[in-house]
């Protein structure tokens, strides 16, 4: 339908790549159920998408779909960046009523940082505890790091972790996260 | 530097709140008058030990955090969801 | 052959903890000097026999070097060159190493030779609360003659002008047990802690692990088998050169790491420093103790120093800080530097103890020392350095002199309290040791001399038994204990010795220069409190934080007020324990990075095109785009007359956006506006006003309905956040029974206004699946398109007055449907236009924007009276106070200047012409395209209506009146005729 490809919002501003750092171009999708139907939303995402809507601080993932809690019956749904509009469409079918569904595709932007390093280079930001006594794979958080409202969640014991931003805020985040894993790039 | 237990997200620094004053006060009905609505507007107990109050969880969960806090010594007793009722501590 | 003079060898040959095979260079005022890696710079001067290292902060007295550590009060010196110049490092915990370049602060023009000594001769006349007295009048007086006399005078060292080339960095740390120090307490509640599988932190501010240890050589072996099972276990972390700086609430902790600060240039990505924040579990202070003065005359000679300094010279550095030394001491832990100081070399020591012969003073007898018990010291003479001690028994007058080079002072030691009382720990005075002592609280333990448990051995268990505690609660079991240092606990017992009352000035704050007398001064005015005295008097308050005399300055209060200073106690200390550079602070978020810089999806088009930037709020907006050679207002015109004549298209996307859903929407959102959106027909937009529960006007912007349980709400740049917030708590705390979710789309959403009475030929070009005409899209119609092969949302609104589209499209295509439409209206001369012309355009019109809601205005201030409707919404019932309402208010109007040319300026004040009564003042301005000149918005009393009327905006900052006539506010088609063509 698009005669052109979105632009990613790391476009606008050039900045260094780092072996540890990659972005995720994706489908995001704010889902937050209607009053008194998050029990009929969760049923209808496990039917459609054979995943639980997880629980705060949690996210769950079937086959390349995600689901983070991010507020109270309030998920985000990632998925690879397919047709515009199309995760969307899909989750206002299978919510039915029970959610309000609001596309933010390109809103948010998604990038991936994995390495031995990682916790080290977030702990210059992220105020909480990455210890794998404390946080690990499956788990989620929304939480502000270098002044950018973030969604952190942790894929794997790598540990890789993938974090969610507002798109106008993509470039300087992803200037502070190169620059704090600046001193890892040879090690990681 | 205050750590406060959100209910939703669980212990977070006091950098993640952002402080929305006195959880006491209730909105009046729209035909309560200008005395009540100036009341809640304005009229606050500032008081000296324990204290209900919202902290807006604005860098995580977005919600509003009921807290009682010891205004003197910045203690907190605990922590719940809008709809809480929290007890307060004896002084 | 000249003989030269024999030097005394500062240097023993042996011992302590410096590597004397290899040399460093360093430079001091100039001068070349030697030290060797272990070294501190001050270790090094004193090898040097460099005795004055600056000049004190009021009357510019000769200071030398006073202790071994960050307690140091005197020896501040301005470490490095050019842009890495930094001021007031304590030369005691400066790290030598090659290369480095020191200078001494305070003195004009040199050192030696100090002008502003002077202050000294006038020192009556500087008492303490001097700066309040003195200079109060006349008051012209201050800005002009005072200050810079006084800036010239004292301060501390400057701070280099030039940016700072290194980078600083946060680290946020997580612990089950922090340690805080590593002497032998602290290593051994680390290792205890750490062996019990607790996740420790162990943070020492030196740079060699150890506190006293490494005044030990006997306990070397300990401290190298403790270090080496620290290193040892993964879930210990050792951080040295870290000085945790502050106590926060619930266990979290600052702390400050000097990462290459003992390195002339930072290596590649790492920091010059780091700012740590510690949330810990548990906490032990092994903070140690810190030894006090005494106060008498002369106390603050270059050549007098702290015994315990004088001592770990000697051990740990093998420097020898003077050959005929006297040691004056009320404490028998003091006598321990006699053998240190013989052991390096000293010719002799002198022993002058207040207190009758003790044991102490006949074992020193016995090993040949001179003791002269019951006696004081009174002075010390000599200028550039001690040449003489001035001693007598005490209650005898007369006075003799002892030929010395050292004085060597020990008041006693009391606990490093600094940290468990910024907590607000409760102290405890302890006359066994005649100092207060912190008690333990939540999550919180001293350890060691930290707590006045004083001597290796006890100090040792007394850290074994805090880090098993600390692990216990921290839910780890101990584990079985370790060898620990054995010898025998020290009888610590001391009568308070705090001053010797003799004519001469007897400093009990050598940083900021505070006396005994001026301590009597402050009480004798009223300042009989702790927390008085010490602001009058300055005491304590420098960046020692009064380490080595604030007590003694409490026990000179209490002695004033006849009470003992367990009444009177210690002022409570703040962060910082030491001072933090600012650029650690700030951390990576400085210069460009200093906020997130936002930028919308069309930002690198925009600054091809030329345009200047500027900020709104954290995001970067054109303010115009300039062709080559033209003036900004000449851009700004030309801009806002192709929207009046043409077409303009403009980058609206900064504009907050709320998606709002759910069968409560409406209801939602007629509560929080002034209008009413449930009769909204869906495709349509409104107008909305949204106010504070005071009733004045929080923010407006357009809400569209796209469905009936689903709106599209738009904010105004600034107040994105603040609407949100406002909807969160209102749905949250007020009405949570509705049925209604709401999500920022600011990001998502890009959009452009495409205004000008040839947008819609510009746009029909281009846009399918939509009739844009008249009658297809109208006035404050909504509808969903493509364009460019791209979605977009077309809301016909216009805040130029013109006939407009604002065109929204999922951000990623936003450059794709931005060049689009610009293509199409080449053909009718289409131009980008700024902030600037969008600001213009706006004020043509008379649209408020937040130079009028400035959260001071009420609606009907700002004319918009008509939009309050009949049922409940926030502000309504405030809104209706009389004073709100009152006619007389000031209420919106157009000004222009009656000389089109003169320019008039926001902030003016409008009176009438003879008159200095403000009638209102002047919010927003603009050169014009309509009506032509410059004209601006204002806010002007309601008691008469003066449209038409002439009045003057006057500007006394600049001297500047200026005649406008007052008129409608809306300069431009005030029938709205151009916006429904
Ligand atoms: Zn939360």
């Amino acid at each position: 339908m698009c005669a052109a490809e979105p632009r990613s919002p790391l476009s606008v501003v050039a900045v260094p790549a780092h072996p540890m750092i990659a972005e995720l171009p994706s489908a995001i999708v704010d889902i937050a159920a209607r009053r008194g139907r998050a029990g009929d939303l969760a049923a209808a995402i496990r039917a459609e998408f054979g995943l639980d809507l997880p629980p705060p601080g949690r996210f769950a993932a079937s086959g390349d779909t995600t689901a983070v809690w991010i507020r109270p019956e309030t998920w985000l749904v990632m998925a690879p960046r397919g047709a515009e509009g199309a995760l969307a469409r899909r989750l206002v079918e299978t919510a039915a009523g029970a959610a309000s569904v609001v596309d933010q595709s390109h809103g948010k932007t998604r990038v991936r940082l994995a390495g031995a390093a990682a916790p080290r280079v977030l702990a210059k930001g992220c105020r909480l505890d990455l210890h794998p006594a404390q946080f690990g794979p499956g788990q989620a958080a929304v939480t502000p790091m270098a002044q950018v409202g973030a969604v952190l969640l942790q894929r794997d014991a790598t540990p890789a972790y993938e974090l969610v931003v507002g798109s106008s805020y993509a470039v300087p985040f992803l200037e502070w996260l190169t620059d704090s894993a600046a001193e890892f790039a040879g090690t990681h | 530097m205050h750590r406060i237990d959100c209910p939703w997200c669980g212990p977070r620094d006091e950098a993640e709140f952002a402080y929305r004053g006195d959880a006491t006060v209730r909105r009046p009905a729209h035909d309560a008058g200008i005395d009540a609505f100036y009341d809640y507007v304005y009229t606050r107990a500032n008081p000296r030990g324990w204290h209900t109050e919202w902290w807006h969880h604005a860098g995580g969960c977005r919600q509003f955090v009921k807290v009682v806090r010891h205004t003197m010594t910045h203690e907190i007793a605990g922590t719940g969801k809008a709809g809480d009722s929290l007890p307060v501590p004896a002084e | 052959m000249i003989e030269l003079p024999r030097r005394p060898r500062l240097r023993t040959r042996k011992g302590g903890h410096v590597d004397r095979d290899r040399s460093l260079t360093f430079r001091f005022d100039g001068r070349a000097y030697q030290g060797h890696p272990g070294d501190t710079l001050a270790s090094a001067l004193l090898a040097a026999g460099v005795r004055i290292v600056g000049r004190s902060f009021k009357y510019h007295r000769p200071r030398g070097i006073y202790t071994a550590g960050p307690e140091e009060p005197n020896a501040l010196a301005g470490i490095g060159t050019g842009a890495r110049a930094t001021p007031n490092s304590k030369v005691t915990t400066v790290e030598l190493h090659d290369g480095l370049v020191a200078r001494s602060q305070n003195r004009w023009p040199s050192l030696a030779l100090d002008l502003m000594c002077v202050n000294s001769a006038l020192s009556r006349f500087l008492p303490a609360g001097f700066y309040y007295k003195t200079f109060m009048w006349p008051a012209a007086f201050w800005e002009k003659v005072y200050e810079p006399a006084i800036r010239r005078a004292a301060g501390l060292g400057r701070a280099s002008a030039l940016p700072d080339p290194d980078h600083y960095e946060a680290c946020h740390a997580h612990c089950d047990v922090l340690v805080v120090g590593s002497g032998v307490a602290g290593l051994a509640a680390a290792r205890a802690a750490g062996e019990a599988g607790a996740r420790v932190i162990l943070a020492e501010q030196d740079f060699l692990a150890g506190g006293g240890l490494l005044c030990e050589p006997g306990q070397e072996a300990w401290r190298q088998e403790a270090l080496a099972a620290l290193a040892a276990l993964p879930n210990v972390t050792t951080t040295l050169r870290t000085t945790v700086f502050g106590y926060y609430e619930q266990n979290m902790l600052g702390a400050l790491e000097r990462v290459a600060d003992h390195l002339p240039v930072p290596p590649a990505h790492q920091p010059r420093q780091r700012y740590w924040t510690i949330r810990a579990g548990e906490v032990v202070l092994a903070t140690g103790a810190d030894e006090r003065l005494i106060a008498f005359p002369g106390n603050d000679r270059p050549g007098v120093m702290l015994a315990g300094a004088a001592r770990t010279y000697a051990r740990r550095f093998g420097v020898l800080a003077g050959s005929r030394a006297v040691l004056f001491a009320n404490n028998d832990e003091a006598y321990g530097t006699l053998a240190a100081l013989a052991e390096a070399g000293a010719e002799r020591v002198t022993v002058v103890d207040p207190r009758p012969l003790g044991p102490a003073a006949a074992a020193a007898r016995r090993q040949g020392f001179e003791v002269l018990a019951g006696h004081e010291v009174t002075g010390g003479h000599g200028g550039r350095g001690i040449y003489s001690v001035e001693a007598r028994a005490i209650g005898s007058a007369g006075a003799f002199q002892i030929d010395a080079d050292l004085l060597c002072v020990s008041g006693g030691y009391g606990p490093a309290i600094q940290l468990a009382s910024q907590s607000r720990t409760a102290m405890r005075w302890d006359d066994r040791i005649a100092a207060f002592v912190p008690g333990d609280a939540p999550g919180q333990r001293s350890a060691g001399g930290a707590r006045g448990c004083f001597g290796i051995a006890a100090a040792a268990r007394d850290g074994l038994a805090a880090g098993q505690a600390a692990a216990s609660a921290a839910g780890f079991a101990a584990k079985a204990a370790f060898a620990l240092p054995e010898g025998d606990d020290p009888d610590a017992t001391v009568a308070p010795f705090w001053e010797v009352r003799a004519r001469g000035k007897s400093f009990v704050d050598l940083q900021h220069d505070v006396t005994t007398a001026d301590i009597r001064l402050a009480h004798r005015e009223g300042y009989r409190h702790i927390e008085h005295a010490k602001r009058y008097t300055t005491h304590a308050m420098a960046t020692d934080q009064g380490k080595t005399g604030g007590l003694v300055g409490a026990a000179v209060l209490a002695e004033a007020r006849g009470e003992t200073v367990a009444v009177v106690g210690m002022p409570t200390y703040r962060p910082y324990v030491s001072p933090v550079t600012w650029g650690a602070v700030a951390g990576h978020h400085r210069g460009r990075a200093f906020a997130p810089i936002r930028r919308t999806m069309l930002h690198d088009w925009h600054a091809r095109r030329g345009a200047e930037f500027m900020e709104a709020g954290l995001w970067l907006r054109p303010a115009f785009y300039a062709r080559p050679g033209e003036a900004p207002w000449d851009a700004i015109l030309r801009e806002g007359r192709a929207v009046r004549q043409a077409v303009g298209i403009c980058d609206v996307s900064t504009l907050g956006k709320i998606d709002v859903q759910g069968s409560d929407a409406a209801t939602f959102l007629d509560r929080l506006y002034t209008n009413t959106f449930s009769t909204l027909p869906v495709g349509k937009a409104r107008y909305g006003l949204m106010l504070r529960e005071d009733g004045m006007v929080m923010d407006d912007g357009t809400t569209s309905r796209l469905a009936p349980d689903h709106f599209f709400v738009t904010t105004t740049t600034a107040n994105a956040g603040r609407v949100m917030e406002h909807m969160e708590f209102h749905a949250q705390t007020v009405w949570p029974e509705l049925d209604v979710q709401f999500a920022s789309v600011t990001d998502q959403w890009a959009s452009m206004s495409v205004a000008g009475p040839e947008a819609r030929r510009t746009l029909a070009k281009v846009i399918a699946g939509l009739d844009i005409s008249d009658a297809g899209l109208p006035f404050m119609g909504v509808a969903d398109a493509t364009l460019a092969g791209c979605p977009v949302r077309v809301f016909r609104i216009s805040f130029s007055g013109e006939l407009a589209f604002e065109v929204a499209t999922p951000a990623g295509y936003a450059l794709a449907v931005w060049e689009a439409i610009l293509a199409a209206g080449a053909e009718f001369g289409i131009e980008p236009y700024g902030v600037e012309a969008l600001g213009l355009l706006r004020i043509e019109k008379g649209h408020v924007a937040g130079a009028e809601l400035n959260g001071q205005t009420t609606m009907r201030d700002v004319g918009l009276g008509k939009m309050a409707k009949k049922g409940d919404f926030v502000g309504k019932v405030l809104a209706g106070r009389p004073g709100l309402t009152d006619p007389a208010r000031p209420r919106l109007v157009g000004v222009r200047a009656v000389d089109r040319e003169r320019q008039i300026r926001p902030g003016a004040h409008l009176v009438e012409p003879g008159s200095d009564r403000s009638l209102g003042w002047i919010t927003s301005v603009t050169r014009s395209v309509e009506p032509g000149g410059w004209i601006g918005l204002a806010m002007l009393s309601g008691d008469a209506d003066r449209h038409g009327q002439r009045l003057v905006a006057a500007f006394p900052l600049m001297n500047e009146a200026v005649e406008v006539e007052i008129s409608s506010p809306h300069f431009v088609d005030p029938e709205n005729a151009r916006v429904r063509s």
